[in-house]
């Protein structure tokens, strides 16, 4: 059997850059960021930390009766997941044969943190002898992917994927796997991550890779690939794609605006934490070759650099043991600058943002990169967008804390 | 002492409905009431009245089943007292 093409025929993101899509990438392209000083929601704060936090209301998208099963995490999930759905052209009422052969293969690194958290409180801090009621079917990882699959009516495969930081952009590429070789005409893909809570951001301040806030500037605090960059700066996000087989979308009539065309999985197996170099570039390896396409085809690579001396530098080695000579003339850029490192949601923001760059012909830049580390010396756009005419194939990495590592390629379709 | 009033407000609110839409014989699942909402809105309740129910799992049909089924609490609760 010949394995299906897959192509893209939605796209849905909320993140501290905006609500849709299209707000992301404008707000990308424009070098500004979402990182202000964190507020959390209840008494307990950790000063002088920035973060990539959505302030304000979420969209009212599911009815009051419904909010004790949605935690933050599967409201930003179905915000970015019926966004792509609607872009698709596909509504909620899905037919028999409709719901059959779509599927949703969703991405998060700790599901519902906040309601998981928000038990505690009740038990260990107010003293109470319960919690909610539904605080497992709320808290429980796969419960945006669950929601989601319901909301849709799709009736195929539900797959979640908790693998730390590339958790999302598994859950694209297996999804791409699972159309490519036949076990569904249709999936909605992506991640979210709704972890701006009290225990969550100390656990993640006592590992000692949060970027101190900048206080003069907070939306400066995330610095990736910048001399004396002092880590990642935590956010929030949801993103999804709708991905298709080529048959599916042509027989709808859908409009296509990308093909997904490479994906590549690897772990390190080296350190629980320390990124390297040799397993990111199997993952990209693997997706060039799955792709076809030789290193020098990809015109930009979103990078995974979240902004943490180790990190930018092993990214830095690993694109140049892939692309050669051609990472010379390669344009990445980390976009974590703006939106932050939306942990499990990070690989589907940064690979709509890469479709969406791919489509405008238009690279967003690393924001803030005024001063860049002399031991990174690729190019790495800093500070303003660029317009690239030419541009037709794009990559995108994640990788995550436990070693794995994800590429994905993507080309135009005009 | 009759619960239902106050079954009838947190019901209305917990579904987002007219308080004047719900009466005693109005049926749960016709206000999109399901389980898991009845659930939630049993917990609120005990909160509400400070009583906590048993793990019987009486059959819940209409509005009034639920306020019956507190109301058996409530005149424990006053009989104690």
């Amino acid at each position: 059997m010949t394995p299906e093409r897959v192509v893209i025929t939605g796209l849905g993101a909320i993140s501290a850059l905006g609500a849709g899509a299209d707000a992301n990438f404008a707000a990308a392209l424009s070098g500004q960021s979402g990182i202000v000083p964190l507020q959390l929601p209840f008494e307990r704060q950790r000063p002088a930390m920035p973060a990539a936090q959505i302030r304000g209301p979420l969209p009212d998208l599911i009815k009051r009766a419904e909010a004790p099963l949605f935690d933050r995490y599967a409201l930003l999930g179905w915000a970015a997941a019926s966004e792509a759905l609607a872009q698709a052209g596909l509504s909620a009422d899905a037919d028999a044969v409709l719901r059959d052969s779509s599927g949703v293969f969703w991405g998060s690194g700790m599901g519902g943190a906040q309601t998981v958290e928000a038990g505690y409180v009740d038990l260990f801090v107010d003293g109470k002898d319960r919690v909610r009621p539904l605080s497992v079917v709320a808290g429980m990882n796969n419960a945006a992917a669950s929601q989601i699959a319901m909301k849709c009516g799709f009736g195929g495969a539900v797959n979640n994927y908790s693998n730390a930081c590339v958790s999302s952009a598994q859950a694209i590429g297996e999804a791409y796997r699972h159309i490519r070789h036949g076990y569904a005409e249709r999936v909605l893909a992506g991640g979210s991550e709704a972890l701006l809570t009290y225990g969550v951001v100390s656990a993640w301040d006592a590992l000692r890779v949060l970027a101190p806030l900048d206080a003069d500037h907070p939306q400066r605090s995330c610095r990736p690939f910048a001399r004396g960059r002092g880590g990642l700066v935590l956010g929030e996000a949801g993103a999804a794609v709708m991905l298709e087989s080529l048959t599916s979308a042509q027989a709808r009539g859908a409009t296509i605006l990308a093909e997904l065309v490479g994906y590549g999985a690897s772990n390190d197996a080296t350190h629980i934490t320390k990124p390297d170099a040799g397993g990111q570039a199997r993952a990209m390896r693997m997706a060039l070759a799955q792709a076809g396409l030789a290193p020098e085809a990809i015109g930009y690579l979103n990078a995974h650099a979240a902004g943490t001396p180790a990190g930018d530098l092993a990214e830095t080695e690993s694109i140049k043991l892939v692309f050669g000579d051609a990472a010379r003339q390669l344009m990445i850029s980390s976009t974590k600058s703006m939106h932050g490192h939306t942990l499990g949601a990070a690989g589907a923001l940064e690979f709509v943002l890469t479709v969406q760059a791919l489509r405008a012909r238009q690279v967003p830049p690393t924001a803030f990169l005024d001063d860049v580390d002399p031991e990174c010396d690729l190019d790495y756009v800093p500070l303003t967008a660029r317009d690239v005419p030419g541009l037709r194939v794009a990559m995108s990495n994640s990788f995550a804390f436990g070693g794995s590592n994800a590429a994905l390629v993507v080309r135009d379709w005009s | 002492m009759t619960s239902f009033p106050t079954v009838a407000k947190l019901l209305a609110k917990s579904l987002d409905v007219p308080l004047d839409t719900i009466h005693p014989d109005t049926e749960l699942e016709a206000l999109g009431a399901d389980s898991l909402t009845v659930i939630e809105l049993i917990f609120d309740l005990e909160d509400e009245f400070d009583v906590k129910l048993g793990d019987e799992r009486p059959k819940l049909v209409v509005v009034q089943d639920i306020a019956d089924h507190i109301d058996i609490y409530l005149n424990k609760k006053a009989a104690v007292l």
